[in-house]
């Protein structure tokens, strides 16, 4: 099957990939959990900062456990929840018609959950070593909490906020075990990359799947170059009002 | 004291040389498809009573994945595969077309045909509401998604074989319906939890699946694809071949010719 309109030699370095889906659609779960994470996380950093002690200890705890749960278990219960006889997955069933799983946006539930812990740590260290004293000169001036809060807090823990967001987006990139589990293996549908390439060694396709993993190597080359060339714009030295009084001393 | 350092020290690695020598004595490791778990785990259970001093360690998983594994040096006694396209791609004698690689593993003599399978369609019971009655249904509106074996999983060889002598396999690839599965278990547990509309498992896989959870629709049309006979055969660089060799004289004996037939199995003529 030719598509029309392709010269034999564009057509012939295509057919070498036909199937270009899997770094589609890996981009694509990976950036939409990226992007859900980037905000939940940052809101619940600044939440749990919030809380009392021993709320925050427990609350840390929870967010924090998909980090250390293996990916497959993440999978099983969110299988349970989502799928097609759980408690969620059959009444999204009965209600709305379509099937939890075996999409490609199931990718997306499994991925905001195993990358969420990353941004939601990074973050909260970036606002526990935020000078509080900053935004009680803005206080004292008058500034509303929200514009304290986005343009204030969030501009000093740029460093902070861009790492949480780096490390989201590679462990999204990179999820397999959750997301194996509970999307399934569909050619042209829910392959990503991480899947594909299981899927070729296991059919023995060795060349295909060296090209996956170049592929890949290439996205995480440019992915680390681009964040290296914005933590250097974005350097700056930890301010701290402290400082400039003990300076003035 | 400084007498008996040197004389310890010569004890002390004495007994560790032993200890490894002891724990392998007695100890046979089974790789066996995935679809041979419920009835190889009886008869374990049976062979502890005939010979109280062997150790049986299964390695359960999918044909393609054990014959890697044992392509790549995993300690092995005997292999018993769901298909005869992997012990064929590890024995010297066969076909230099289908032994590409040109492995020599199956130890000379020992190699039979152990147990003889069915391919069906099997549908989430209760959970039927297109009324899936056929392997043809799959290219209709009837199937949403269909698991099935992937290409190095003997099952999911099968089933393209079905799904081309129907002439529905093409199309089948081109509506994307096709989720494939690492191994039969998976493919079973997909469609026990309803996570697709069908899948096509072994007759042994759906009679051993959790009570009530699947039902066969289907069974496979005769002649769409090879018989499905499972070859089993001692290794050669196998730790403990006398008493991998035992072992396989006493899978071919009747009581496990009960077992076998008792979870869906047929026991090949030869």
């Amino acid at each position: 099957m030719r598509p029309s309109g392709l010269s034999d030699s564009m057509y012939r370095i295509g057919a070498d990939f036909m199937d270009w889906f899997p770094l589609y659609n890996s981009l694509r779960v990976a950036a939409i959990a990226t992007f859900i994470t980037f905000f939940v996380g940052i809101f619940a950093a600044e939440y749990v900062a919030r809380t009392p002690r021993l709320v925050k200890g427990l609350l840390d705890c929870i967010l924090t456990l998909p980090l250390v749960l293996p990916p497959t278990v993440v999978g099983f219960f969110l299988l349970k929840t989502i799928g097609p006889f759980g408690p969620v997955g059959s009444r999204v069933l009965a209600w709305f018609g379509f099937q939890m799983t075996m999409t490609w946006y199931s990718a997306i539930f499994a991925t905001t959950i195993v990358s969420f812990p990353l941004m939601y740590r990074t973050v909260r260290g970036a606002f526990e070593s935020f000078d509080k004293t900053l935004l009680y000169s803005g206080q004292t001036l008058g500034l509303s909490d929200s514009f304290l809060f986005w343009r204030v807090k969030m501009p000093n823990c740029k460093q902070g906020i861009l790492a949480g967001t780096v490390l989201a987006f590679a462990r999204a990139l990179g999820e397999y075990g959750a997301t194996t589990m509970v999307t399934g293996y569909i050619p042209g549908r829910t392959a990503t990359i991480s899947t594909t390439v299981y899927q070729l060694w296991r059919e023995g396709n060795d060349l295909l799947a060296y090209k996956w993993v170049g592929i890949n190597l290439i996205i995480s080359a440019i992915v680390l170059i681009a964040v290296n060339m914005l933590e250097n714009k974005y350097r700056q030295p930890v301010s701290s009002a402290r400082d400039d009084l003990e300076a003035e001393d | 004291m400084k007498k008996f350092k040197g004389l310890f020290t010569a004890l002390l690695c004495a007994a560790i040389i032993a200890v490894p020598a002891v724990s392998y004595a007695g100890e046979i490791t089974v790789f066996a498809a995935a679809s041979m778990t419920e009835s190889l785990n009886k008869i374990a259970g049976m062979y502890k009573k005939a010979a109280p001093n062997t150790k049986i360690v299964y390695n359960f998983d999918s044909s393609g994945t054990l014959k890697t594994q044992i392509q790549q040096g995993a300690p092995c006694d005997i292999f018993i595969s769901a298909g005869q396209k992997q012990m064929n791609q590890l024995d010297i004698k066969a076909d230099p077309k289908v032994n590409t690689e040109k492995l020599d593993f199956v130890m000379p003599g020992t190699r039979f045909n152990i147990v003889s399978n069915r391919v069906v369609l099997i549908v989430p019971k209760g959970h039927n509401t297109t009324g899936i009655k056929d392997f043809k249904d799959a290219a209709t509106d009837k199937v949403k998604l269909i698991a099935l074996g992937n290409s190095d999983v003997p099952v999911g060889q099968y089933s393209t074989d079905i799904f081309k002598s129907l002439g529905i396999w093409d199309k089948l690839n081109a509506d994307k319906k096709i989720t494939f599965g690492s191994n039969v278990k998976e493919v079973l547990a997909q469609v026990e939890a309803g996570a697709v509309s069908c899948g096509v498992v072994y007759s042994t896989d759906a009679a051993t699946a959790k009570k009530g959870t699947v039902e066969i629709v289907a069974e496979a049309p005769a002649g769409s694809h090879k018989p499905i006979v499972y070859p089993a055969a001692v290794m050669k660089n196998a730790k403990n071949a006398a008493e991998a060799k035992a072992f396989c004289e006493f899978l071919k004996n009747d009581a496990c010719k009960k077992v076998f037939e008792s979870i869906g199995f047929s026991i090949p003529k030869k």
